[in-house]
């Protein structure tokens, strides 16, 4: 049974993979994509089926009751459907899709895809759906306009380097009986930054080696550690509690929070993983950035120098996007189709 | 939001009430008014939802309304496998579906219904109006359809110029269908819509039931002869034999009508007549009449398919003629045979049958002629005789009392056809000799152009027959002794005072009218003959025109080429809109600014790139320069870079005239 179940899966994906190698080799992945009779793809829809179930009753209707002019209409519905798929194909061929931009994400969200779509001529373009099933994807329409820009969105679970299916381009166009398709890969790869976990206070004064920059401005709101007694230290700021429990004395050490810089360090948080542990850095770069704190990123493999702005963040986000991945285990989900 | 995407706009429910309404129109007659009311009510509601005014209907008022809906139909109709309530469940369909009409799913199934509905309105009417009617509800639910595409498509302009586009291309395909799909006949037995009372001869003669008749108009028969014309005083086309009085009433009497099992033979086609080939033969359009029986002249015989043949020289059908029938004759003339003419016993007593009592005067005139040992020929013409000289042909006879035929016969002697059908056949039964009453249609007016005989209503008439030892049954008609020109020419001529008094407009006075009627209904014979009764042996004939024989072969090649043709058209469209790709915007709209700057006096020469131009006009034309740099930057990065906003800049720059920008300078 077990075993059963199991070659299903395989057969399946084997399927898959097979469809998915001839869908690459009729059209190969690029940027820019231009639809063609060798790419798209035409069925009834479901309504279509009702069509044909309604011809096919009408003609019942006629027959029976020997009458030429029901039997007139059955013949025209019939015409009818055998062009609708002329104009649904004309409707989708020569449709041209170029990827525009593809800004980042953080895992757990939606990531988008900027896309220009282009008619490639002054005819108009109804009744399209641009979109990753099954998700609900874009509903545009060319008209008196030669492109559109959409924003397409597929939900992204992993960090990393995601690339995107295959993107749906679909049109019903112009009863809605016919459903008329293509899969474009416009070679489109997400920047899916992770998933962003509090845990607790941005880690100030907690890094190793933090010491070396004198950059630090003392006596300010925040606890910055301990350092042993001087005399003139104010009494306010003695640590009583760790003299209390047989310590040295010594004195809190406070220091103001706008001047910091903040190193972020791998081995600051405290999480089970990997991936937990990327999520915590992320969160505080992102708190750091906002609080306005110059933060810098110490993991293995790269290190970041304490800074400020959009284009650091994004350099840390990216650095900790492109982390490698050790533990094979993956969320798969909508990525990996 | 993935479900209010989903939702109907409300032009997509406009079209979809537009379509309905198209399509249940011409049933709105036909259809009890609470469905209509229903329908409408369903329509307000559905857009008070739209509006925000009011929910969609609960579970609970569905149901409700499920059961009221299924309560009403029972009540209004007894009959359930009928046309007419099959009609009445689609509209009702219709309205329980607008009160759930939520979704696109929704909205294709209300329109697919559309279509259904529109196509039962054929079944009913088959006139030319309607057709052009049918043609529009196809239009409009078409329209819908696209409508349901989005906002552009829903336009009314833009919907109904895709769905004429769409039908229009598929008329050629319906064509080729039209004239190649095989007609099977029926599957099954389908019900008919019974429920018109159409006017007509019906199935019993009382005084003043012809007088009635003879204030229609309208179209009954439509006779196309392939050979000789029968002359006037020959066209009696024959529906029914009344066999029976009751004193009142004559009407067929036990074992003629074939509804209550009189002896019918379908497609005889055991010849019992002579083979010295037929005398007439005709085919015969009769309008819809709710009645079984067919009229043709005496001794026909038809290979139509349904068609049988009485014992009484009749033609009838097995299923009453709800819709227009049209069937083929041979006829033989009574005199054209030869084989001695046998009346039965049974025959003998049906035909002599008299009530009881009643009409003493006649009955003693009649026992006269007998005492006196005429015969049935000499009795007839004494009969006639004293028609002629006394009787006046009239369309306002006056009311008779319970002796009627006393009274006609010796007192009012004024009468219609029926008058004097009924009296000459009471006394000739009562003087011993077999008689019948006949009805049917007499005469016709002669379409010369599309040579076809037309038989109207008002051509109703009612004659006798009498049966002629060693001769068989003849016909006499005692109206021809009184009024000849009614037999000769018509009711018109024969009645010209009395003639259409009641009509509204006396329109049958004005020639003109009468030839625009006359060729409106050549028009319709034309359609009735081409499309209506467009059956499978006609579809033989077209096709042997067509192909030269028909064959399997043959006809897979004619099909097969049309196809091709289609294809290849359709094809050829594909390549062609695939070649007309315009250049690419950034390009088209640099060259819009070339051609304004031609005509500002500043020509780009061949192959000029758009920076060496761009120079140039800063050397020849400085106060140009400026918006010529803003321009070419902006194509430039339109055009190399694809950038969209440089695109959009571009278009900016182009929509004030060049001029313009100078003077601002300035």
């Amino acid at each position: 049974m077990d075993l059963t179940a199991q070659t299903a899966v395989k057969l399946r994906e084997r399927g898959r993979q097979l469809v998915q190698r001839w869908l690459s080799r009729r059209s190969p992945p690029s940027r820019s994509v231009t639809l063609n009779h060798r790419s798209v793809f035409i069925l009834p829809s479901r309504a279509g089926m009702g069509f044909l179930l309604v011809i096919a009753l009408l003609w019942l209707l006629g027959t029976n009751y020997e009458n030429n002019l029901v039997l007139a209409l059955t013949f025209l519905l019939a015409g009818l459907i055998a062009v609708l798929p002329v104009h649904t194909f004309a409707n989708l061929s020569g449709l041209q899709l170029r990827l525009l931009e593809v800004p980042p994400a953080f895992a757990g969200d939606y990531a988008e895809a900027k896309i220009a779509v282009s008619g490639g001529g002054s005819r108009a373009r109804e009744w399209i759906h641009v979109g990753w099933p099954p998700e609900e994807g874009v509903h545009l329409e060319l008209v008196e306009c030669d492109s559109a820009e959409v924003r397409v969105s597929l939900p992204v679970v992993r960090r990393g380097r995601v690339r995107a299916p295959r993107l749906r381009v679909e049109s019903r166009f112009p009863l809605g009986l016919f459903r008329c398709w293509s899969w474009v890969d416009l070679d489109i790869e997400f920047l899916v930054y992770p998933r962003p976990i509090a845990a607790g206070p941005l880690p100030v004064g907690l890094a190793p080696g933090e010491g070396d920059s004198g950059e630090r401005i003392r006596g300010g709101d925040d606890f910055a550690g301990l350092k042993p007694y001087q005399p003139g230290d104010s009494l306010r700021h003695l640590a009583w509690k760790q003299y209390a429990a047989g310590r040295d004395l010594n004195s809190k050490e406070y220091e103001s929070r706008s001047d910091a810089r903040l190193w972020l360090d791998w081995s600051l948080p405290v999480a089970r993983d990997t991936e937990t542990r990327l999520s915590v850095l992320c969160h505080w770069a992102l708190q750091a950035e906002r609080s306005g704190i110059a933060y810098g990123l110490r993991i293995p493999g790269a290190t970041l120098a304490p800074s400020l702005g959009a284009e650091h963040l994004r350099e840390v986000l990216t650095a900790l996007a492109d982390f490698p991945v050790h533990s094979p285990v993956s969320g798969g989900g909508h990525g990996s189709i | 939001m993935a479900r209010s995407k989903e939702l109907l706009p409300r032009e997509s429910l406009l079209w979809i009430f537009a379509a309905q309404f198209v399509a249940l129109l011409p049933h709105f007659a036909r259809l009890p008014l609470w469905i209509v009311c229903a329908w409408a009510f369903a329509i307000y509601w559905r857009l008070e939802v739209y509006r925000g005014r009011r929910d969609l209907p609960g579970r609970l008022v569905k149901l409700l309304a499920i059961t009221l809906a299924v309560a009403g139909l029972a009540l209004s109709y007894r009959r359930w496998f009928a046309l007419e309530p099959m009609v009445a469940l689609l509209a009702v369909s219709f309205t329980l579906k607008n009160l759930e009409l939520v979704s696109r799913r929704d909205a294709f199934l209300s329109l697919l219904l559309a279509y259904f509905v529109a196509a039962t309105l054929f079944v009913y009417e088959q006139t030319i109006p309607y057709a052009f009617y049918g043609v529009l509800c196809a239009l409009v639910i078409t329209a819908a359809l696209a409508a349901q595409s989005g906002s552009f498509s829903a336009r009314p302009r833009r919907a109904l110029g895709l769905s004429a586009k769409l039908l229009a291309q598929a008329a050629p395909l319906m064509l080729l269908l039209f004239i190649v799909m095989p007609r099977l006949g029926p599957l099954w037995a389908v019900p008919q819509d019974a429920s018109g009372a159409r006017t007509g001869v019906s199935d019993s003669m009382a005084p003043g039931d012809f007088t009635r008749l003879s204030k229609s108009d309208s179209p009954v028969l439509r006779i196309s002869f392939d050979g000789p014309v029968p002359p006037p005083e020959q066209r009696y086309w024959r529906g029914l034999v009344y066999s029976h009085f009751d004193g009142r009433r004559w009407s067929q009497g036990f074992s003629v009508d074939p509804r209550q099992g009189a002896e019918v033979e379908w497609n005889s086609r055991q010849q019992r007549l002579p083979e010295v080939g037929p005398r007439y033969r005709y085919q015969v359009i009769q309008e819809a009449s709710n009645a079984p029986w067919l009229f043709a002249m005496a001794r026909p015989l038809s290979d139509t398919r349904g068609v049988g043949e009485t014992a009484d020289d009749r033609l009838v059908k097995k299923t009453p003629v709800h819709s227009r029938f049209a069937y083929e004759v041979r006829t033989w003339p009574r005199e054209t045979l030869t084989d001695a003419p046998v009346l039965g016993d049974a025959e003998r007593r049906r035909n002599l049958q008299l009530p009881a009592t009643g009409n003493a005067r006649t009955r003693a005139w009649a026992a006269e002629q007998r005492a006196a040992g005429l015969g049935a020929e000499e009795i007839s013409r004494r009969l006639l005789n004293f028609y002629n000289r006394s009787f006046v042909y009239t369309l306002n006879p006056p009311a008779l009392g319970a002796d009627s035929v006393d009274e006609f016969l010796f007192h009012s002697q004024q009468g219609f056809c029926e008058h004097f059908a009924g009296s000459y056949v009471f006394a000739m039964r009562a003087a011993g000799v077999p008689a019948r009453v006949v009805a049917g249609y007499q005469g016709g007016e002669w379409v010369e152009q599309e040579a076809y005989l037309l038989v109207r209503e008002y051509d109703a008439h009612a004659w006798a027959e009498i049966w002629v030892p060693g001769r068989g049954w003849q016909r006499v008609d005692p109206t021809a002794a009184v009024s000849p020109e009614r037999i000769r020419d018509g009711l018109q001529s024969a009645a010209e005072e009395e003639f259409m008094q009641d009509a509204l407009l006396p329109l049958h006075r004005i020639s003109v009218f009468n030839q625009l009627r006359l060729q409106w209904d050549m028009i319709n014979y034309r359609w009735y003959r081409a499309v209506i009764s467009f059956d499978s042996d006609r579809q033989q004939n077209l096709l042997r025109r067509l192909l030269g024989e028909v064959s399997l072969a043959r006809l897979a090649l004619f099909v097969g080429a049309a196809i091709a043709a289609g294809l290849a058209g359709a094809l050829l469209w594909l390549w062609f809109i695939s070649r007309r790709t315009r250049p690419p915007l950034a390009i088209r709209l640099y060259q819009k600014f070339c051609q304004r700057m031609a005509r500002a006096g500043m020509v780009r020469r061949p192959g000029e790139a758009p920076r060496d131009f761009a120079r140039r006009v800063r050397e020849e034309k400085p106060q140009l320069a400026e918006v010529t740099e803003r321009i070419t930057r902006a194509f430039e990065k339109a055009a190399y870079c694809e950038d969209p906003a440089a695109e959009q800049q571009l278009r900016r720059l182009l929509r004030r005239p060049l001029t313009r920008y100078r003077t601002r300078k300035v």
